[in-house]
């Protein structure tokens, strides 16, 4: 996708030829431009996934190609995106009646699910304090899938509900890294052997990071709600 | 009462579309198309275990269906699919089976090699393994059979 966009970008714009080698954190163009060409390379950080600044990229480029905007306006517009956020707390709330979404598909009961919601909102809350302080995504999820065993620990403790056991799985479904496991088999099915085999590691570290988290939490809390 | 059951099934997959939507930034005008690309996606691999079709292959199937509408409708919006079809299969990621393996082959370290914690360790990594094949490959399905040297938008 990045390979195609830049590409047609490129050609929109004038260029005649523009040739893209992707690596799993960089990206290296180079461009041919009225019998002189140009090689850069660029570094891109972790910044979270923003399917908003995609899609207006996207727009961008089809508005390029129609030949409604000329190189210098379509840099300007490009400087101008700004990466939009939905509130924290609004997140928080919805990524909580996910988690207990899951919950009732699994047969939970009601009062798994609400304990499901509390413990995924308190856990999105302290991944998203997590991540604004820096710390890396490895901490960040071990940490949370900390905080939402802890949660649904009580539900055994205190014997709140008659499925314990699918609301200590739900709740840490948050943190299931979903996008990169589908983008790295997808990536691989298109030929990006590299891309698909990094982005597949980081996503099976990324859970196992949770996993210590889960069972850092069974163990402090000794409720084995995974195994039993 | 099948239909009440689906009913719930689709309402329940169209929640954690828009919530996962929402943690990927996708606009807010899109998430409607997550919520309900999501919940016909569930819908449909719910009736088709219900007919006894495996896992990956009902899960295969939802997914080709979904990317086939979130193609077409792609080009209605014109953005990419994947803004919000990835969104919409989120609700069928096998999130526990995942977590189970790995937590098992943890707990074969600490305990030692039991015949029960092989078994599981197996089961749900390779059931995990082969339901995220299922998803992404019906994903890709439109750009491998149809798109082959174009983009879809």
């Amino acid at each position: 996708m990045i390979e195609t966009l830049s590409r047609r970008v490129g050609l929109a714009l004038g260029a005649e030829y523009v040739e893209i080698a992707l690596m799993a954190n960089a990206v290296t163009v180079a461009v041919r431009i009225g019998g002189r060409s140009k090689a850069t390379v660029r570094r891109n950080e972790d910044r979270g996934i923003n399917m908003g600044v995609v899609m207006e990229v996207q727009r961008l480029v089809l508005e390029a190609e129609a030949g409604r905007l000329n190189h210098i306006q379509y840099r300007d517009q490009l400087l101008a995106l700004k990466p939009r956020h939905y509130p924290r707390w609004l997140v928080a709330i919805v990524v909580g009646f996910s988690c207990a979404c899951f919950a009732r598909l699994n047969h939970a009961d009601w009062s798994a699910c609400a304990l499901v919601t509390i413990a995924s909102a308190v856990a999105m809350i302290v991944r998203q304090r997590l991540a604004h302080l820096h710390f890396s995504p490895l901490i960040v999820f071990a940490a949370t899938a900390f905080v939402a065993t802890s949660v649904t620990a009580f539900g055994f403790i205190y014997e709140l509900s008659a499925t314990p056991k699918v609301a200590m799985a739900a709740s840490v479904l948050l943190l299931v890294p979903g996008y990169p496991l589908i983008n790295a088999v997808s990536d691989m099915v298109k030929g990006y052997i590299n891309t698909g085999i990094s982005r597949g590691a980081y996503a099976l570290l990324l859970s196992g990071a949770t996993c210590a988290g889960i069972v850092a939490a069974m163990s402090a809390w000794k409720v084995w709600g995974w195994l039993s | 009462m099948m239909l009440l059951e689906l009913l719930q099934d689709m309402a329940l997959a169209a929640v954690p579309a828009v919530g996962f939507g929402m943690l990927f930034n996708v606009p807010a005008r899109v998430l409607g198309y997550c919520a309900v690309l999501g919940a016909l996606g569930h819908g449909l691999r719910f009736l088709l275990l219900r007919a006894g079709v495996p896992i990956e292959v009902g899960t295969w199937i939802a997914a080709t269906v979904i990317s086939f509408i979130g193609v077409w409708q792609a080009q209605v919006l014109r953005a990419h699919p994947k803004v919000f079809t990835v969104a919409a299969v989120i609700p069928m990621i096998p999130g526990v089976a995942l977590f189970t393996a790995l937590i098992t082959i943890q707990q074969l370290y600490v305990k030692g090699a039991t015949q029960e914690l092989l078994t599981q360790a197996i089961d749900s990594g390779l059931r995990a393994f082969f339901i995220v094949a299922a998803l992404a490959v019906g994903l890709a399905m439109p750009g491998l059979m149809f798109y082959r040297r174009r983009p879809v938008v």
